[in-house]
């Protein structure tokens, strides 16, 4: 008996609604930005509706919302100090976004909408432009020191200098391909790991074996789950580690 | 996979910077190949930089002397 795996077919993106056409390529509202919309509201949810009793003693879902709000608080503080609380909603807004996304991907048939590429792109473009020209604004040419190293004889400086921009450049690659990777590698590990449960059962006396895939599928959703909290943290703290370099540019 | 992010994104920058040299001022391969290879040792220093053996991030406030 053939049972096929096509463990990529979740990340398909399915249009719901056309919007109309750009030349010949189709403007339509896909799941994807309907499980956008949703973690819009779930965060809307969590953070308006349930801080507008204000209760000094907070209920369940206040303190869920204080929770969030004092670690991301404490993120920015140590890594950009007093200056950097401005940039608090920036930060809390995106680490909510990938949290909620990495977690709604956690459920059954859902979509994991931080498997793709471009969105996490999207998001880390965002941080880049705002270090770039809040740099700029602040600091003038001054933020451009951010590339020159202090402390390093001048003809050197001839190397070091492009290796800085580069380095300055792959920050916005990094911070969405680690995020992306982490997401699509871990669904289609789960998704592996479950059909090999399946094609042992099917495999006559083999299918003794079949509770040691199965075993290893639950092992890895709680990986997954890991997983998801970290990579948003992890964004979290990188958003707040460039956005310092804006504040404070220069060695 | 942390780590091998910051090398691998350090090779795409370089490439893709050299890409645009190239097609911006008509040299073609040489852009990529020196791009390409600063783009490496800019991965290289990424990876340093991260796992912490040159001390810490530069601009970071814990700066630690190693």
């Amino acid at each position: 008996m053939a049972v096929t795996i096509d463990p990529i077919h979740q990340f398909e993106l399915k249009p719901l609604v056309s919007l109309g056409h750009i030349g010949h390529q189709q403007l339509a509202f896909t799941q994807s930005a309907l499980y956008m919309f949703a973690a819009v509201g779930v965060i809307a949810l969590i953070t308006i509706v349930a801080t507008a009793s204000r209760s000094i003693v907070p209920g369940r879902m206040q303190s869920l919302a204080e929770i969030f709000y004092e670690f991301i608080a404490d993120t920015v503080h140590q890594a950009t100090g007093d200056g950097g609380k401005r940039f608090m909603p920036l930060v809390f807004s995106l680490f909510m976004f990938v949290l909620i996304l990495n977690l709604f991907g956690m459920i059954p048939y859902a979509f994991a909408v931080t498997s793709h590429l471009i969105i996490t792109f999207g998001l880390a473009a965002l941080v880049i432009s705002t270090v770039v020209i809040f740099g700029v604004m602040k600091h003038g040419t001054h933020f451009f020191g951010l590339f020159v190293p202090s402390g390093v004889p001048k003809p050197l400086l001839a190397i070091l200098v492009p290796i800085e921009v580069i380095s300055f450049i792959s920050r916005p690659i990094s911070l969405s391909v680690r995020l992306f990777a982490n997401m699509l590698a871990g669904h289609i590990a789960m998704k592996i790991f479950a059909f090999f449960v399946v094609q042992l059962l099917l495999a006559g006396a083999w299918s003794v074996l079949s509770p040691l895939p199965l075993f290893l599928t639950i092992a890895l959703t709680a990986l997954e789950f890991l997983v998801a909290a970290l990579q948003a943290y992890v964004f979290a703290t990188l958003t707040a580690i460039y956005l310092n370099d804006a504040l404070h540019p220069g060695h | 996979m942390t780590i091998s992010t910051e090398f691998v994104a350090g090779v795409i920058a370089g490439g893709i910077l050299g890409w645009i040299v190239d097609h911006v001022f008509g040299t073609k391969p040489w852009g990529l190949i020196i791009l390409l290879m600063l783009g490496f040792v800019a991965g290289v220093y990424n990876v340093m930089r991260v796992s912490g053996f040159t001390g810490a991030r530069p601009g970071r406030r814990d700066r630690q002397e190693p």
